[in-house]
Protein backbone atom coordinates (compact mmCIF):
# COMPACT_ATOMS: atom_id res chain seq x y z
CA UNK A 1 0.00 0.00 0.00
CA UNK A 2 1.38 3.34 -0.96
CA UNK A 3 1.74 6.05 1.62
CA UNK A 4 -1.20 8.46 1.57
CA UNK A 5 -0.33 11.96 0.47
CA UNK A 6 -1.37 14.81 2.72
CA UNK A 7 -0.89 18.31 1.42
CA UNK A 8 -0.19 19.81 4.79
CA UNK A 9 0.47 23.22 3.27
CA UNK A 10 -2.90 23.43 1.54
CA UNK A 11 -4.49 25.84 4.00
CA UNK A 12 -1.30 27.85 4.43
CA UNK A 13 -1.05 28.42 0.68
CA UNK A 14 -4.65 29.48 0.49
CA UNK A 15 -4.79 31.79 3.51
CA UNK A 16 -1.34 33.43 3.53
CA UNK A 17 -1.63 37.15 2.91
CA UNK A 18 -5.43 36.85 2.58
CA UNK A 19 -6.67 35.60 5.93
CA UNK A 20 -9.20 33.04 7.07
CA UNK A 21 -12.25 33.24 6.52
CA UNK A 22 -11.41 35.82 3.79
CA UNK A 23 -9.71 33.10 1.69
CA UNK A 24 -13.08 31.38 1.10
CA UNK A 25 -14.79 34.48 -0.28
CA UNK A 26 -16.95 33.81 -3.31
CA UNK A 27 -17.04 30.02 -2.88
CA UNK A 28 -20.40 29.61 -1.15
CA UNK A 29 -22.63 30.65 -4.01
CA UNK A 30 -25.94 32.36 -3.48
CA UNK A 31 -26.96 32.91 0.13
CA UNK A 32 -30.19 31.20 1.15
CA UNK A 33 -31.17 33.90 3.64
CA UNK A 34 -30.96 37.69 3.67
CA UNK A 35 -30.82 40.31 6.41
CA UNK A 36 -34.20 40.56 8.15
CA UNK A 37 -35.25 36.95 7.43
CA UNK A 38 -36.82 34.99 10.24
CA UNK A 39 -34.99 31.72 10.69
CA UNK A 40 -35.08 28.71 12.96
CA UNK A 41 -32.03 26.86 14.27
CA UNK A 42 -32.16 23.22 13.19
CA UNK A 43 -31.70 20.70 15.95
CA UNK A 44 -29.22 18.53 14.06
CA UNK A 45 -26.80 15.99 15.48
CA UNK A 46 -24.02 17.53 17.52
CA UNK A 47 -21.81 14.49 17.01
CA UNK A 48 -19.58 16.40 14.56
CA UNK A 49 -21.08 19.88 14.38
CA UNK A 50 -20.55 21.14 17.87
CA UNK A 51 -20.36 24.90 17.39
CA UNK A 52 -24.06 25.73 17.31
CA UNK A 53 -24.90 26.31 20.98
CA UNK A 54 -27.44 23.87 22.42
CA UNK A 55 -29.40 26.73 23.98
CA UNK A 56 -30.29 28.07 20.50
CA UNK A 57 -31.55 24.79 19.02
CA UNK A 58 -35.07 24.75 17.69
CA UNK A 59 -35.54 28.45 18.36
CA UNK A 60 -36.38 31.38 16.11
CA UNK A 61 -34.06 34.28 15.33
CA UNK A 62 -33.61 37.13 12.85
CA UNK A 63 -30.72 37.36 10.41
CA UNK A 64 -28.82 40.61 11.11
CA UNK A 65 -25.73 40.14 8.94
CA UNK A 66 -24.22 37.82 6.35
CA UNK A 67 -20.78 37.73 7.90
CA UNK A 68 -18.49 35.60 5.71
CA UNK A 69 -18.21 32.38 3.73
CA UNK A 70 -16.45 29.36 5.18
CA UNK A 71 -16.50 25.60 5.38
CA UNK A 72 -17.79 24.46 8.78
CA UNK A 73 -14.84 24.73 11.16
CA UNK A 74 -15.66 21.19 12.29
CA UNK A 75 -15.04 19.95 8.70
CA UNK A 76 -11.76 21.84 8.57
CA UNK A 77 -10.58 19.84 11.57
CA UNK A 78 -10.68 16.82 9.19
CA UNK A 79 -9.03 18.74 6.35
CA UNK A 80 -12.32 18.99 4.48
CA UNK A 81 -12.86 22.42 2.94
CA UNK A 82 -15.27 21.36 0.19
CA UNK A 83 -18.56 22.56 1.61
CA UNK A 84 -18.11 26.32 1.81
CA UNK A 85 -21.31 28.00 3.04
CA UNK A 86 -22.57 31.34 4.30
CA UNK A 87 -22.28 32.20 7.97
CA UNK A 88 -25.08 34.29 9.42
CA UNK A 89 -25.10 36.49 12.47
CA UNK A 90 -28.54 36.01 13.99
CA UNK A 91 -30.36 37.78 16.80
CA UNK A 92 -32.45 36.01 19.44
CA UNK A 93 -34.79 37.51 21.98
CA UNK A 94 -33.62 36.52 25.44
CA UNK A 95 -37.27 35.78 26.30
CA UNK A 96 -37.27 33.09 23.58
CA UNK A 97 -34.05 31.50 24.83
CA UNK A 98 -34.92 31.44 28.51
CA UNK A 99 -38.62 31.24 29.39
CA UNK A 100 -37.96 32.58 32.90
CA UNK A 101 -36.21 35.72 31.58
CA UNK A 102 -37.65 38.83 33.22
CA UNK A 103 -40.52 40.55 31.37
CA UNK A 104 -39.14 43.88 32.56
CA UNK A 105 -36.14 43.37 30.31
CA UNK A 106 -38.00 41.81 27.39
CA UNK A 107 -36.04 43.90 24.86
CA UNK A 108 -32.76 42.12 25.76
CA UNK A 109 -31.19 40.08 22.98
CA UNK A 110 -28.38 37.68 22.13
CA UNK A 111 -26.40 37.60 18.89
CA UNK A 112 -24.39 34.65 17.61
CA UNK A 113 -23.27 33.04 14.35
CA UNK A 114 -24.97 30.02 12.78
CA UNK A 115 -23.88 28.36 9.51
CA UNK A 116 -26.38 28.00 6.67
CA UNK A 117 -26.74 24.22 7.20
CA UNK A 118 -27.87 24.93 10.75
CA UNK A 119 -30.78 27.17 9.73
CA UNK A 120 -34.19 26.73 8.14
CA UNK A 121 -36.87 29.32 7.29
CA UNK A 122 -39.07 30.04 10.31
CA UNK B 1 20.76 18.98 54.40
CA UNK B 2 19.71 16.10 56.63
CA UNK B 3 20.27 12.59 55.38
CA UNK B 4 16.54 11.98 55.70
CA UNK B 5 15.84 14.62 53.12
CA UNK B 6 14.35 13.23 49.94
CA UNK B 7 14.54 15.01 46.65
CA UNK B 8 11.05 16.20 45.76
CA UNK B 9 9.87 17.76 42.53
CA UNK B 10 9.56 21.54 42.61
CA UNK B 11 6.06 21.32 41.20
CA UNK B 12 3.76 18.60 42.44
CA UNK B 13 1.29 18.59 39.63
CA UNK B 14 1.31 19.26 35.95
CA UNK B 15 -2.16 19.46 34.46
CA UNK B 16 -3.19 16.98 31.80
CA UNK B 17 -3.62 19.82 29.33
CA UNK B 18 -0.04 20.94 29.89
CA UNK B 19 1.15 17.39 29.20
CA UNK B 20 -1.09 17.21 26.12
CA UNK B 21 0.21 20.54 24.79
CA UNK B 22 3.80 19.44 25.32
CA UNK B 23 3.21 16.07 23.65
CA UNK B 24 1.46 17.58 20.62
CA UNK B 25 4.08 20.31 20.31
CA UNK B 26 6.95 17.80 20.42
CA UNK B 27 5.24 15.53 17.89
CA UNK B 28 4.62 18.49 15.57
CA UNK B 29 8.28 19.50 15.79
CA UNK B 30 9.41 15.89 15.22
CA UNK B 31 7.15 15.65 12.17
CA UNK B 32 8.56 18.90 10.84
CA UNK B 33 5.30 20.88 10.87
CA UNK B 34 7.17 23.71 12.58
CA UNK B 35 10.46 24.16 14.37
CA UNK B 36 11.27 25.04 17.96
CA UNK B 37 12.44 28.36 16.55
CA UNK B 38 8.97 28.98 15.05
CA UNK B 39 7.42 28.14 18.40
CA UNK B 40 9.71 30.58 20.19
CA UNK B 41 8.92 33.33 17.66
CA UNK B 42 5.19 32.75 18.13
CA UNK B 43 5.46 32.79 21.92
CA UNK B 44 7.52 36.00 21.85
CA UNK B 45 4.95 37.59 19.55
CA UNK B 46 2.08 36.57 21.87
CA UNK B 47 3.77 38.37 24.74
CA UNK B 48 3.83 41.66 22.81
CA UNK B 49 0.03 41.83 22.53
CA UNK B 50 -2.07 44.21 24.63
CA UNK B 51 -5.48 45.94 24.62
CA UNK B 52 -3.94 49.34 23.75
CA UNK B 53 -4.57 49.14 19.97
CA UNK B 54 -8.24 48.35 20.56
CA UNK B 55 -8.51 51.26 23.02
CA UNK B 56 -7.03 53.57 20.40
CA UNK B 57 -9.42 52.25 17.76
CA UNK B 58 -12.36 53.22 19.97
CA UNK B 59 -10.87 56.64 20.79
CA UNK B 60 -10.30 57.35 17.08
CA UNK B 61 -13.85 56.33 16.26
CA UNK B 62 -15.21 58.67 18.95
CA UNK B 63 -13.41 61.54 17.23
CA UNK B 64 -14.04 60.55 13.61
CA UNK B 65 -17.54 59.44 12.49
CA UNK B 66 -16.17 58.22 9.14
CA UNK B 67 -13.67 55.97 10.92
CA UNK B 68 -16.45 54.71 13.19
CA UNK B 69 -18.39 53.62 10.09
CA UNK B 70 -15.33 51.74 8.83
CA UNK B 71 -14.93 50.02 12.22
CA UNK B 72 -18.50 48.75 12.09
CA UNK B 73 -18.24 47.73 8.43
CA UNK B 74 -14.77 46.15 8.39
CA UNK B 75 -12.97 45.71 11.72
CA UNK B 76 -9.90 44.09 10.13
CA UNK B 77 -9.37 47.07 7.81
CA UNK B 78 -10.02 49.56 10.62
CA UNK B 79 -7.39 47.78 12.75
CA UNK B 80 -4.69 48.75 10.24
CA UNK B 81 -4.99 52.38 11.35
CA UNK B 82 -4.05 51.43 14.90
CA UNK B 83 -1.10 49.34 13.76
CA UNK B 84 -2.68 45.89 13.81
CA UNK B 85 -2.56 43.86 10.62
CA UNK B 86 -4.64 40.75 11.32
CA UNK B 87 -3.36 39.02 8.21
CA UNK B 88 0.31 39.82 7.69
CA UNK B 89 1.61 40.70 11.14
CA UNK B 90 1.61 37.21 12.59
CA UNK B 91 4.89 35.27 12.51
CA UNK B 92 3.10 32.61 10.42
CA UNK B 93 1.52 35.12 8.01
CA UNK B 94 -1.75 33.21 7.85
CA UNK B 95 -3.19 32.40 11.25
CA UNK B 96 -3.67 34.58 14.30
CA UNK B 97 -3.54 33.74 17.99
CA UNK B 98 -7.34 33.98 17.75
CA UNK B 99 -7.24 31.40 14.93
CA UNK B 100 -9.17 33.58 12.52
CA UNK B 101 -9.01 37.04 10.94
CA UNK B 102 -12.52 38.39 11.30
CA UNK B 103 -13.11 41.26 13.72
CA UNK B 104 -16.44 42.91 14.39
CA UNK B 105 -16.69 46.12 16.36
CA UNK B 106 -20.00 46.22 18.22
CA UNK B 107 -21.00 49.85 18.68
CA UNK B 108 -23.12 50.68 21.73
CA UNK B 109 -25.80 53.37 21.55
CA UNK B 110 -27.62 55.14 24.41
CA UNK B 111 -30.21 52.33 24.25
CA UNK B 112 -28.01 49.35 23.35
CA UNK B 113 -25.20 47.76 25.41
CA UNK B 114 -23.09 44.91 24.04
CA UNK B 115 -21.16 42.40 26.11
CA UNK B 116 -19.00 39.58 24.72
CA UNK B 117 -18.62 35.97 25.81
CA UNK B 118 -17.49 32.71 24.26
CA UNK B 119 -19.66 29.94 25.65
CA UNK B 120 -17.71 27.27 23.75
CA UNK B 121 -14.32 28.02 25.27
CA UNK B 122 -12.50 31.35 25.22
CA UNK B 123 -12.46 32.94 21.73
CA UNK B 124 -11.00 36.41 22.13
CA UNK B 125 -9.60 38.95 19.63
CA UNK B 126 -6.02 38.51 20.81
CA UNK B 127 -4.22 40.40 18.01
CA UNK B 128 -5.93 43.62 19.09
CA UNK B 129 -6.87 42.90 22.72
CA UNK B 130 -3.99 40.78 24.07
CA UNK B 131 -4.57 37.81 26.36
CA UNK B 132 -7.99 37.30 27.88
CA UNK B 133 -8.45 37.82 31.62
CA UNK B 134 -8.74 34.69 33.70
CA UNK B 135 -12.42 35.26 34.56
CA UNK B 136 -13.34 35.48 30.85
CA UNK B 137 -12.32 31.83 30.45
CA UNK B 138 -14.16 30.49 33.49
CA UNK B 139 -17.26 28.30 33.05
CA UNK B 140 -18.93 30.55 35.63
CA UNK B 141 -18.78 33.67 33.42
CA UNK B 142 -19.45 31.73 30.21
CA UNK B 143 -22.54 29.89 31.28
CA UNK B 144 -24.07 32.67 33.36
CA UNK B 145 -23.58 35.65 31.06
CA UNK B 146 -25.80 34.29 28.28
CA UNK B 147 -28.62 33.54 30.67
CA UNK B 148 -28.38 36.18 33.39
CA UNK B 149 -26.51 39.03 31.67
CA UNK B 150 -27.88 41.81 33.86
CA UNK B 151 -27.06 39.97 37.06
CA UNK B 152 -23.51 39.25 35.89
CA UNK B 153 -23.03 42.86 34.75
CA UNK B 154 -24.30 44.01 38.15
CA UNK B 155 -21.53 41.94 39.74
CA UNK B 156 -19.13 43.95 37.59
CA UNK B 157 -20.69 47.11 39.00
CA UNK B 158 -22.88 47.96 36.01
CA UNK B 159 -26.59 48.39 36.52
CA UNK B 160 -28.56 49.30 33.43
CA UNK B 161 -32.11 50.58 33.17
CA UNK B 162 -34.85 48.77 31.31
CA UNK B 163 -34.65 51.38 28.52
CA UNK B 164 -31.27 49.90 27.59
CA UNK B 165 -31.29 46.68 25.55
CA UNK B 166 -28.52 44.36 26.72
CA UNK B 167 -27.15 42.37 23.80
CA UNK B 168 -24.93 39.41 24.63
CA UNK B 169 -22.62 38.41 21.78
CA UNK B 170 -21.62 34.75 21.82
CA UNK B 171 -18.36 34.33 19.90
CA UNK B 172 -18.84 30.76 18.72
CA UNK B 173 -17.50 30.78 15.14
CA UNK B 174 -14.81 32.68 13.18
CA UNK B 175 -15.69 36.23 14.22
CA UNK B 176 -13.95 37.88 17.15
CA UNK B 177 -15.58 40.89 18.80
CA UNK B 178 -14.74 44.07 20.63
CA UNK B 179 -17.28 46.47 22.11
CA UNK B 180 -17.22 50.18 21.26
CA UNK B 181 -18.82 51.86 24.27
CA UNK B 182 -20.48 55.28 24.17
CA UNK B 183 -18.12 58.20 24.70
CA UNK B 184 -18.71 59.31 28.30
CA UNK B 185 -19.73 62.82 29.34
CA UNK B 186 -16.94 64.98 30.71
CA UNK B 187 -14.52 64.15 27.89
CA UNK B 188 -15.38 67.10 25.65
CA UNK B 189 -12.32 68.48 23.88
CA UNK B 190 -10.12 65.54 24.87
CA UNK B 191 -7.35 64.35 22.55
CA UNK B 192 -7.12 60.83 21.10
CA UNK B 193 -4.37 59.98 23.63
CA UNK B 194 -6.50 61.12 26.56
CA UNK B 195 -9.51 59.16 25.33
CA UNK B 196 -7.41 56.02 24.71
CA UNK B 197 -6.42 55.97 28.39
CA UNK B 198 -9.97 55.52 29.67
CA UNK B 199 -10.91 52.67 27.30
CA UNK B 200 -9.89 49.77 29.51
CA UNK B 201 -9.84 46.10 28.59
CA UNK B 202 -13.09 45.51 30.49
CA UNK B 203 -14.76 48.33 28.51
CA UNK B 204 -13.75 46.52 25.33
CA UNK B 205 -15.24 43.22 26.51
CA UNK B 206 -18.36 45.11 27.56
CA UNK B 207 -18.30 44.49 31.31
CA UNK B 208 -17.38 48.09 32.20
CA UNK B 209 -18.16 51.61 31.02
CA UNK B 210 -15.49 54.23 30.35
CA UNK B 211 -15.32 57.07 32.85
CA UNK B 212 -13.12 60.18 32.97
CA UNK B 213 -10.26 59.56 35.37
CA UNK B 214 -10.66 55.79 35.37
CA UNK B 215 -7.71 54.26 33.53
CA UNK B 216 -7.58 50.74 35.02
CA UNK B 217 -9.89 47.77 35.27
CA UNK B 218 -11.89 47.49 38.46
CA UNK B 219 -10.52 45.15 41.06
CA UNK B 220 -12.57 41.96 41.27
CA UNK B 221 -14.06 41.18 44.65
CA UNK B 222 -12.18 38.32 46.28
CA UNK B 223 -12.84 36.60 49.57
CA UNK B 224 -10.07 37.44 52.03
CA UNK B 225 -7.85 34.52 52.98
CA UNK B 226 -8.95 32.98 56.26
CA UNK B 227 -5.49 31.72 57.11
CA UNK B 228 -3.15 34.02 55.22
CA UNK B 229 0.34 32.61 54.79
CA UNK B 230 3.01 34.24 56.92
CA UNK B 231 0.72 36.16 59.29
Amino acid sequence: MSKPHYDLEHHVKKATGIGDPQCFKGEAGKAKFKVGDKVKVRDISDLFYTRTPMYTRGLEATVVRLVYETPPAEDEAWDNTENVEWMYSVLFKQKDLWPEYSDTFSSDTLETEIPEHGLEPA
Amino acid sequence: MSKNHKAAPMVDEVSEFEILELAVRELAIEKGLFTQEDHNAWTDYMHTLSPIPAARLVAKAWLDPEYKKLCIEDGVKASLEVGIDWINQMPTKFGTPSDYCNLRVMADTPTLKHVVVCTLCSCYPRPILGQSPEWYRTPNYRRRLVRWPRQVLAEFGMQLSEEVEVRVVDSNQKTRYIVMPERPKGTEGWTEDQLTEIVTRDCLIGTALPKPGKTANDKRYVRPAVNPYGH
